[in-house]
């Protein structure tokens, strides 16, 4: 029982700093980025075809 | 207190709290720990086994793509859900309870544990390899079985660490890095120094002669594809620990890609080395670092790879051991590590996991692609990066993901699919490429994006995505429906197909379509249509043939059959009984680009199969669009399925007529009233009166059943809200009045009266009318609210209260778009009908529906206000009110 209260005030609180946005979220830059490096390493896979 | 009991508590202990959402107050990792945590994580004596494997398949610069773009490509796409381990402080674990079901969940871990825990024998097979080969530098024969010894012996000391519980892991993993490193730092010192460097720039494996240089290169990308996405279980361990998305990503990507692909590629290096000097190619370092080097460097080696590989294989026992300890918390720590150890035990014995190697990476990648690829598409496609914690953790209450019996079916059948279609691009045993194609994919890619997509087009089928979608109340989709997205045409290649399912639906009904005034007559013109059921929209396409069409439909129906479907069967989206601009927009458009434009004007299927009053507009639009108007009549679609219980009844007989009522000629010079009267004369129907008169039988025993909806009042003591029906009668609950509905849709009373349905409804209607105009009808109750905003979800208002007088509606609730209580107000004049449900979808009962541009709102009584809440007097009273009837 006090495990489930321990685990149910846990969620309420994870609940209330993801509505409030606490934990710095991936931006949008951040996500061009990632998809910059992915095509990069794509065509990087792609150009050994040609070795 | 035994010790025993010590390690069992801590264990329980570790799974607890391994599986609590981490607060961001216990965050402990900026971008720079995680990714040192994770590339100790990552860094273990098989990236050796893993290099000089990539070793025999390519040249060394196609060994540098594979190793770390590839690692990189793969791991940038399968660990970006891991922002949600961030973002929630979980483990991925939780997250695919949703995906999966709690107990499909389970199935998974024990599938991942088959098929991962084989690293675990490479770990003692190279522990075995080391001992041999050094003491064989020494001159040391060992006898026959030996090798198995000393493998087994390994899986024995880093079991018993293992069971010795959390401290001594902790300690273990301390030193266990810093070998490793010390380890690769020692074998790149040797490797770079003993052999030229532009023979390992320049090398090339010896290739036998039917090997193709393409497929070794395309085997190299897989193998690191492979190698990499069998992290996808433990990816989120250290990333939930994170204080940013970002961190917690990058750090994933660059422990294994850059980290672990650089102890990879000094395998390789090892390997190409000790092939230059003693022209065979190995990836054991002690044996690489005696030969290259000194024995008494071996000799050192030795002592570290020992370590480090009974170390490995304890932390991996250790991990497994608590992951399944979480799945199956009555069964004791101990047993499991003994069990992950003798699974261990037998694969030393089997002696073929080195030789396998490139196999299993496959197999293992066979389950993890799927998997990756399901995480993925769950995250940002389907549940949109929402989850239900509460029904994730299985806290009492809240069963959202509990699915069928704790199995999320269209997750298992998408992951056993997904394994089942790399099998079908490549055997990994016999190393056979079933498809070329899809091969220069690699089977691990093609398997995720098969997986992927497969899931996403899944979910997009509505009923699929109400069962996988249990959870939306957490995370609905609030935007509202786009209804200035102007319609597709009726799509050409389905138009056979909505043909024939049309016809197969129609055909036990014996539909019979008669045209009138229709020579000549060609698209574009205007349509308007009985509305009796949901069969007239397979009744009309039917008649309409060979024209295509497009439809007006409420948005439920967008949701009810999902938005694409719809779009391309020709529905326009809109919203009951509001000033929708959008439509008449898109209704134009329609017209302009040639097509035929179908409207129901009543707006509302007929409660008791006789129509409701046109009003003007409907001959003001017919004027606008400037073409000629034609009505289909359709008889037998009530009898069939009336809207007070949608059970179909086999009995009934259908009909339509399709007639021009007003020529090209003709709408330039008729006046509004001289339209709406050749339609209201043409959409004039009673659909009892036409079963009495074509004798159509419908013998249902419980064809009268929900005929107490529409017919609500007492004849005989006048009280409302009395009637109650069961199999062919309708009866007075307070006063005993019994009718019995015969097999051609009459009432008889115990007298001999015969009563025609719509005379009953009709004079009910007398009644409200009266109260409204005396000032006295009210109606004040608390109601459940769902409002629906587009074509995805419905949204969760929870109790409200709802209000009807003279004024019109008032409904006060919490409107979740602005986050208030508060009462939104809907003038009387503004609506000259209700939208009305007796049983919506067969399943949630009674309701109106208010609207508003961006909402529809579904208003249903609660258990205090069931007996009082009839939605054909709430329409009654609309209509009077908003000056439909006078």
């Amino acid at each position: 029982m006090e495990k489930d209260n321990e685990l149910e005030s846990r969620i309420e609180e994870v609940l209330k700093v993801e509505k409030e946005n606490k934990i710095p979220r991936m931006t949008k830059r951040d996500y061009i980025i990632a998809a910059v490096i992915t095509v990069i390493a794509l065509l990087g896979i792609i150009g050994g075809f040609f070795l | 207190m035994s010790r025993k009991h010590d390690v069992n508590k801590e264990i329980e202990n570790e799974v607890y709290c391994g599986t609590l959402p981490v607060l961001p107050k216990e965050r402990k990792y900026g971008f720079i720990d995680a990714l040192l945590v994770l590339s100790g994580y990552c860094i273990a004596t098989w990236s050796y086994t893993q290099g000089s494997y990539l070793a025999t398949l390519v040249g060394f610069k196609q060994l540098l793509i594979g190793a770390f773009l590839a690692a990189i490509f793969m791991l940038m796409v399968y660990q970006l859900p891991v922002i949600m381990s961030v973002r929630y402080g979980i483990d991925i674990w939780i997250w695919l309870r949703s995906v999966f079901g709690p107990k499909g969940n389970k199935i998974v871990t024990i599938i991942i544990i088959v098929v991962n825990f084989p690293w675990y024998a490479v770990c003692c097979e190279l522990f075995a390899d080391s001992m041999e080969n050094l003491l064989g530098l020494f001159g040391i024969q060992l006898f026959n079985g030996a090798h198995l010894i000393l493998s087994l012996s390994c899986v024995v000391v880093g079991t018993i660490i293992a069971l010795r519980g959390v401290g001594t892991i902790t300690w273990t993993t301390r030193i266990l890095v810093p070998l490793l490193l010390l380890v690769g730092i020692a074998v790149v010192v040797v490797g770079f120094t003993s052999v030229p460097m532009d023979v390992i720039w320049n090398y090339q494996p010896e290739l036998a002669g039917d090997a193709d240089k393409t497929v070794n290169y395309v085997l190299n990308i897989e193998a690191n594809f492979a190698f990499v996405i069998t992290l996808v279980g433990g990816m989120a361990e250290v990333p939930r620990l994170c204080k940013s998305e970002k961190s917690g990503y990058y750090a994933g990507v660059l422990g294994q890609g850059a980290a672990g692909s650089f102890f990879v590629v000094v395998g390789a290096v090892m390997a190409i080395a000790m092939q230059y000097v003693t022209g065979k190619m190995v990836d054991d370092p002690t044996l690489m670092m005696a030969t290259l080097s000194a024995p008494i460097l071996g000799l050192s080696s030795l002592l570290l790879v020992a370590f480090a590989n009974i170390g490995t294989q304890a932390v991996g026992s250790y991990i497994y051991g608590v992951m399944l300890k979480s799945t199956f918390k009555k069964v004791s720590y101990k047993t499991l590590v003994l069990v992950l150890g003798l699974y261990v035990a037998l694969l030393c014995v089997w002696g073929k996991i080195t030789e396998y190697f490139g196999s299993f990476l496959t197999i293992g990648a066979c389950v993890y692609a799927p998997l990756a690829a399901l995480l993925f598409v769950d995250f940002f496609a389907v549940r949109k990066q929402k989850i239900d914690l509460k029904s994730a953790f299985e806290l009492e209450g809240y069963n959202a993901y509990q699915y069928t019996k704790g199995f999320n079916i269209v997750g298992i059948i998408c992951l056993a699919l997904g394994f089942g279609f790399t099998l079908l691009v490549y055997d990994p045993i016999k190393g056979i490429i079933h498809n070329k194609i899809l091969f220069m994919l690699t089977p691990t890619l093609a398997s995720f994006l098969f997986t992927g997509v497969l899931y996403y087009l899944l979910c997009k089928i509505p009923d699929i995505r109400r069962y996988v979608r249990r959870d939306t109340y957490a995370g609905p989709d609030k935007r509202p429906f786009d209804r200035a997205k102007v319609p597709p045409r009726q799509n050409l290649l389905m138009l056979p197909l909505i043909w024939l399912y049309c016809k197969i639906t129609v055909v036990p009904y014996k539909l019979k379509v008669d045209k009138y005034n229709m020579e000549g007559i060609k698209p574009p013109f205007l349509v308007y249509g009985s509305h009796n059921s949901f069969m007239d929209f397979y009744v009309t396409p039917l008649a309409l043939k060979p024209y295509r069409a497009n439809y007006i439909s409420e948005l439920e129906g967008f949701e009810a059959f999902g938005e694409w479907i719809y779009r391309q069967i020709g529905c326009l989206g809109t919203r009951k009984f509001i000033n929708d601009q959008h439509l008449i927009k898109n209704i134009i458009k329609v017209i302009k680009r040639g097509d035929v434009m179908v409207i129901y004007p009543e707006a509302r299927y007929a409660n008791v199969g006789t129509n409701s009053h046109l009003t003007p507009s409907v001959a003001k639009l017919a004027k606008l669009l400037k073409v000629p108007v034609v009505t289909i009549n359709m008889q037998g679609n009530y009898l069939q399925q009336p809207i007070w219980n949608l059970k179909e009844r086999k009995g009934a007989r259908l009909h339509a007529d399709l007639k021009c009522v007003v020529t090209q000629d003709e709408i330039e010079k008729l006046s509004v009233d001289e339209i709406l009267s050749r339609i209201s004369k043409e959409l004039t129907y009673d659909e009892y009166k036409y079963q009495l008169d074509n004798k159509i039988v419908i013998d249902d025993a419980w064809r009268a059943e929900g005929l107490h909806y529409p017919l609500y009042r007492c004849r005989k003591c006048g009280k409302d809200f009395a009637m109650t029906s069961s199999g062919s009668k309708i009866t007075c609950k307070y006063c005993g009045d019994s009718y019995e509905m015969d097999e051609l849709g009459q009432l008889h009373s115990s007298s001999g009266e015969i009563i025609h349905i719509p005379d009953w409804y009709e004079w009910q209607r007398g009644f409200v009318h009266e109260e409204v105009r005396e000032g006295k009808y009210r109606l004040d109750i608390p109601v459940r609210v769902w409002a629906l905003p587009n074509a995805v979800n419905f949204v969760d208002c929870g109790e409200g209260r709802l209000v009807h007088d003279n004024n019109g509606f008032s409904l006060e609730f919490d409107n979740y778009r602005t986050e208030k209580h508060e009462t939104l107000k809907f003038p009387a004049k503004s609506m000259v009908s209700l939208h009305t449900e007796y049983d919506y979808r067969g399943k949630y009962g009674p309701c109106v529906t208010l609207s508003t541009y961006d909402d529809t709102f579904f208003i249903y009584p609660t258990d205090e206000s069931r007996d009082v809440f009839n939605p054909t007097k709430i329409q009654f009273a609309t209509e009077y009110l908003g000056g439909l009837y006078t």
